[in-house]
């Protein structure tokens, strides 16, 4: 049985510059598994090699439900059900709260459309009071969430969140880490890319630890919170805390 | 005074149109299109070899048109545009000045350098004329305006109310957002632009009877829909409009006083005041001049 994303000695990075070398990782169905790394490690051009989106990939394989989707367009990819919350968000600003949702579920029937539009108000009750407001007029954190709400309404068998807790209040990030565990309850894979690795390993299955582009260290998220090394670098005397 | 308003609105609904199309194009591909214009006689042209050559009623020529400007739109993105695009936004309109010429002289080769005459759409030699306190309005003006409501309402229809359209503007408004969702990005350019090309056209046909189709008068066209688009507010669909219709009325008041032509350097004259004075128009927001 193969893992729902299978990424194997993949090779990426932008016109020229490699970024990523030589990344292996797996996300099995139902699994939230996380990516952690320092600042500039390569986490966003590794999401990014695998929806399609910007960073090309040079080298290795990416398969997602067993099939080869290295080299396919990001429409393509979303479509399969790989759903990518990118760095910035990438929100349609100036598309009102309603639109930004119904666009997540892009090229669906009215019924499923209209379906997921509620099922994204009763995730986020924060979003329907401001359904006709645009997405620019949104705080941080209600944008966080609307990016969220977006990407889930296609109903993806794999959500990859790219760093969603950052520039966000306490409460706020507190907030987006229930959603995230909520997801992985109700069987949703998640591949998280995040730097506070405290809460990340919390609800986790499984994590990364990629440094300059490399994976250094794996292992199930309650094996990686005891390591010595993510302690010390991660959670120990980490300002970011 | 009220007699050249009316003349006004109706060259500025084609002025209007190229400024929307603009509009549109600017949108999608972050790149004014300098052969709007062209798009304009082509349209006309085309409508003058249904009426003229093959002796079809102008109706008939309206949709050929306009349907054809959307096919050529196609073709003119994916192999105009699209291939100019990877050598940067101004490769792509300077690619798009050179279009201009390219359009001119192969309009001359097929249809002579000479203005042609469309039919009018109430049919007869001459168009039929309502007087109305002291004001003559000409059946055609009514067309035009009445089909310049219509494009609008069409385009407002589609860009608002649409899911299509929708996505279109979403990928406007963030290309990496819209291929996340599953949108085609490449495709909803393509259909962007042919939207601007065949409104260009559709433009050509219905103001043709009044103004004559061919000729040199592409250039003209497209000048006086940018300045329209630049004070109207290019962001603005709404602005580029009423931009347009403004640019149409006051070149007819100043031309009703100063004569054929003499207007020209002035209303040039008010894109400068305009970028001087309000640089987002009349109707945009202050955010579009950064982009």
């Amino acid at each position: 049985m193969s893992a729902l994303l299978d990424v194997a000695s993949l090779d990426a990075g932008y016109a020229g510059l490699g970024i990523v070398s030589d990344v292996s990782l797996e996300v099995g169905a139902g699994e939230l598994v996380a990516v952690l790394g320092p600042n500039g490690a390569g986490k966003s051009t590794l999401l990014r090699a695998i929806s399609g989106i910007e960073a090309t990939r040079t080298g290795g394989s990416v398969r997602f439900e067993g099939r080869d989707i290295g080299g396919m367009r990001a429409d393509r990819i979303a479509k399969l059900g790989l759903v990518h919350v990118p760095e910035g968000r990438q929100l349609f600003t100036e598309l009102t709260v309603d639109d930004n949702i119904r666009l997540g579920a892009f090229g669906r029937p009215r019924a499923f459309v209209e379906r997921a539009l509620g099922e994204a108000y009763e995730r986020f009750p924060q979003l329907e009071a401001r359904r006709t407001s645009t997405a620019f007029a949104l705080s941080g954190g209600e944008q966080q969430m609307l990016a969220i709400a977006r990407a889930l309404a296609s109903e993806p068998k794999l959500l990859m969140l790219d760093e969603p807790s950052t520039g966000l209040a306490p409460r706020i990030v507190a907030a987006i880490f229930e959603t995230i565990a909520d997801l992985r309850k109700r069987g949703t894979s998640v591949l998280l890319v995040e730097q506070n690795a405290y809460l990340t390993l919390r609800v986790a299955d499984r994590a990364y630890v990629l440094e300059h582009g490399r994976i250094v260290l794996s292992g199930p998220a309650t094996e990686l919170a005891n390591d010595a090394r993510v302690r010390a670098i991660y959670l120990g005397g980490s300002s970011e805390e | 005074m009220l007699q050249l308003v009316v003349a006004g609105l109706t060259v500025g609904s084609g002025y209007a149109l190229v400024a929307l199309g603009i509009h549109i194009i600017l949108r999608a591909t972050r790149v004014i299109n300098f052969a709007q214009g062209e798009f304009v006689v082509l349209g006309g042209l085309l409508a003058y070899s249904v009426t003229n050559v093959l002796h079809a009623n102008v109706w008939l020529g309206l949709v050929v048109a306009t349907a054809g400007g959307f096919a050529i739109g196609l073709v003119y993105e994916r192999f105009v545009l699209r291939p100019a695009a990877r050598g940067g936004e101004l490769a792509v309109t300077i690619v798009s000045i050179g279009c201009v010429y390219v359009l001119l002289y192969g309009h001359s080769l097929v249809w002579g350098s000479l203005p042609l005459p469309l039919p009018y759409f109430s049919g007869g030699e001459a168009d039929v004329v309502w007087r109305a306190g002291g004001v003559q309005i000409a059946a055609q003006q009514l067309w035009v305006l009445g089909f310049l409501g219509l494009a609008l309402g069409a385009l407002a229809f589609f860009f608002e109310g649409t899911t299509y359209g929708k996505a279109i503007r979403a990928s406007a408004n963030s290309p990496v957002g819209a291929a996340l969702v599953g949108i085609d990005v490449d495709r909803a350019r393509s259909v962007s632009v042919a939207i601007a090309i065949a409104l260009a056209a559709f433009g050509g046909v219905i103001v043709g009877p009044i103004t004559l189709v061919g000729g040199a008068a592409g250039v003209g066209i497209a000048i006086k829909g940018f300045v329209g688009a630049v004070i109207g507010g290019l962001d603005s669909p709404v602005g580029c409009a009423v931009g347009g219709l403004l640019v149409g009325v006051v070149e007819k008041l100043l031309e009703g006083r100063l004569g054929y032509g003499a207007s020209d350097p002035i209303v040039y004259g008010l894109l400068i005041v305009a970028l001087l004075v309000r640089p987002q128009g009349l109707f945009g927001s202050r955010r579009a001049i950064r982009d």
